[in-house]
């Protein structure tokens, strides 16, 4: 599925489904060279029922290229393009579908799941970046100080051992092993957790994807995500995307958030 | 002593013939000829050049500090601090030729004290802007790009200057904001927090189901993918009016997509009024007819 492909220069429009999402790819020719248009199209809530979704994909209307709908761009004479998964640009807001209570002075590790988007490149550039779902934002934190996230929702699997063959089917979630650490003195009521994509890499593992293990400290001061290693990683696991941001670069711009924060310059 | 006499000796006729030049166009006598003597020319040339080796010196400064502050400081600060210089620097270029032109300082600035006290007073509401400017400043309530209202204007700042900012309202006019009016006046920053809610008021009818009225609301909410998840909105029963029930709905937005989401939200509820039923309240007055 993350792979290139030929542009489809004489057969129409062509519908990649990942997950419930279908990404829609056509080529409009022109004289000086082609224009690729790309769209994504996301089911109805509550239309979804998997012995529909092939006869679905047939029977879907897609507006004319002309639309707004479709994003265009000039391609040239470029004969492939390539499907990749990508972390949304603003950071992901995870709300756990069971909440649950975490001691002070206690650790525990286990797996959620954040969406990736899928990214339309051609020639190693990014042209376009589809979020797999009908994307909705929340804010994490409060209204005069939070950051405003994409919202997801997902489970959190208490274990050590990746659990995803069993569980997650959807090609569309990135697995992350996380560690939540409580060092503040007070019981911790972990809700959601806020998952920063541009310092991650995208792993690919059989048909499923994984990140680098994400560290969660809640202290009195708030709760602060970092990476804490490789993380337990299967043989065979290729590079689907490098993380945007390094880490060093990400301590930096912070500490001179921090700075002109206590100066107030 | 021996080459540096024979230079001398050999400048002094260059010198003289100069000078009767000079007196062939402004003799001696006259008024122009007791005004442009070798002394004169020689402080002219003097004054000139010190005036442009600390012009240049100063814009050299100011231009520095102005990419350095551009990096380092948020653009009201940074704007002010290289005002500040800039006048300060001006202050030295004046002093710089003052001194140059071999005026005597010690008595022009004793002038300066009371012309001081004159230009004080003639410029108390520009020194007021500056000062206000400060204040602002160390206060820090906006930044460029906000969105400001001040006073029953709104707008994007456009610029932020020693004595005044700029907005450029949403019809596209510049406005000029005195330093002194934004410390006298209420002030809102709409853009300051990530998020913002958007309070609607609904007025429906009497016979509407008030609960199913909250139910639909809510859903609306859900599915709008202008409004964020959390917080949550808020729902509530104001007042049982003349003309119908009261109700207010608010819901969060980012900042930036508010006014998106108030258009999106208004349109959403409307059509899902409508859909469900429940009307809006218009003014009515109620006639009971006596029987005779």
């Amino acid at each position: 599925m993350w792979e290139p492909y030929d542009v489809p220069r004489s057969e129409g429009t062509r519908i990649h489904r990942i997950g419930d999402a279908l990404v829609c790819i056509a080529v409009e020719m022109t004289g000086a060279g082609d224009l690729l248009a790309a769209m994504p199209v996301y089911p109805e809530a509550g239309t979804q029922k998997k012995s529909l979704r092939k006869k679905a994909d047939h029977a879907i209307a897609l507006p004319p290229l002309e639309d707004g709908a479709w994003s265009r761009f000039f391609i040239g004479k470029a004969e492939s393009y390539e499907l990749s998964p990508g972390y949304p640009p603003l950071p992901a807001c995870v709300s756990l579908k069971e909440t649950f209570s975490l001691p002070p002075g206690a650790t525990l590790d286990g797996w959620i799941f954040s969406r990736v988007e899928a990214r339309v490149l051609v020639a190693g550039n990014e042209l376009a970046s589809f979020p797999l779902v009908k994307p909705y934002k929340t804010l994490y934190g409060t209204p005069d100080a939070g950051v405003v996230c994409r919202h997801d929702e997902a489970q959190f699997l208490a274990s050590n051992e990746p659990m995803f063959d069993s569980l997650v089917t959807d090609p569309g979630l990135v697995a992350h092993p996380v560690r939540l650490k409580n060092a503040s003195s007070e019981p911790v009521r972990v809700t959601e957790l806020c998952i920063y994509g541009e310092q991650l890499s995208i792993f690919g593992v059989g048909t499923n994807m994984q990140s680098e293990r994400l560290l969660f400290i809640f202290s009195s001061s708030g709760v602060r995500m970092s990476l804490d290693g490789q993380g337990p990683l299967p043989s065979g696991a290729t590079v689907l995307a490098k993380p945007k941001v390094s880490g060093e670069e990400r301590f930096i711009v912070r500490s001179f958030e921090l700075f002109k924060a206590i100066t107030r310059l | 002593m021996g080459e540096e006499g024979a230079a001398i000796a050999e400048a002094a006729p260059v010198a003289t013939e100069a000078a009767s030049r000079l007196r062939e166009f402004f003799p001696s006598t006259g008024p122009l000829g007791r005004l442009f003597t070798m002394d004169t020319a020689i402080i002219v040339v003097r004054v000139l050049i010190t005036l442009v080796l600390s012009l240049v010196f100063v814009g050299l400064v100011v231009t520095i500090l102005r990419k350095v502050s551009k990096k380092r400081m948020d653009a009201r600060t940074g704007g002010l601090f290289v005002k500040v210089v800039q006048y300060l620097g001006l202050a030295f270029v004046a002093f710089a030729v003052l001194d140059a032109a071999n005026v005597n300082l010690s008595a022009l600035l004793g002038a300066a004290g009371i012309v001081g006290i004159a230009i004080g007073f003639a410029a108390q509401t520009s020194v007021s802007n500056f000062i206000s400017g400060i204040f602002i400043v160390s206060e820090k309530t906006f930044t460029q790009g906000d969105v400001l209202s001040v006073d029953g204007t709104s707008g994007i700042v456009y610029s932020i200057d020693a004595f005044s900012i700029k907005l450029r309202t949403f019809d596209n006019q510049l406005i000029r904001i005195p330093n002194e009016t934004l410390i006298k006046t209420k002030m809102a920053n709409i853009t300051r927090f990530p998020a913002r809610r958007l309070n609607i008021d609904i007025l429906v009818t009497y016979d509407s189901d008030i609960e199913r009225t909250r139910d639909v609301l809510l859903e609306v909410a859900a599915k709008n993918q202008d409004v964020l998840r959390n917080p949550e909105p808020v729902f509530m029963v104001k007042e049982y009016g003349d003309n119908g029930i009261e109700l207010f709905f608010g819901v969060w937005c980012a900042s930036d997509e508010w006014f998106q989401g108030n258009n999106s939200m208004k349109i959403d509820i409307k059509k899902r009024l409508d859909a469900e039923g429940i009307q809006f309240a218009y003014p009515t007055v109620t006639v009971y007819s006596k029987k005779a």
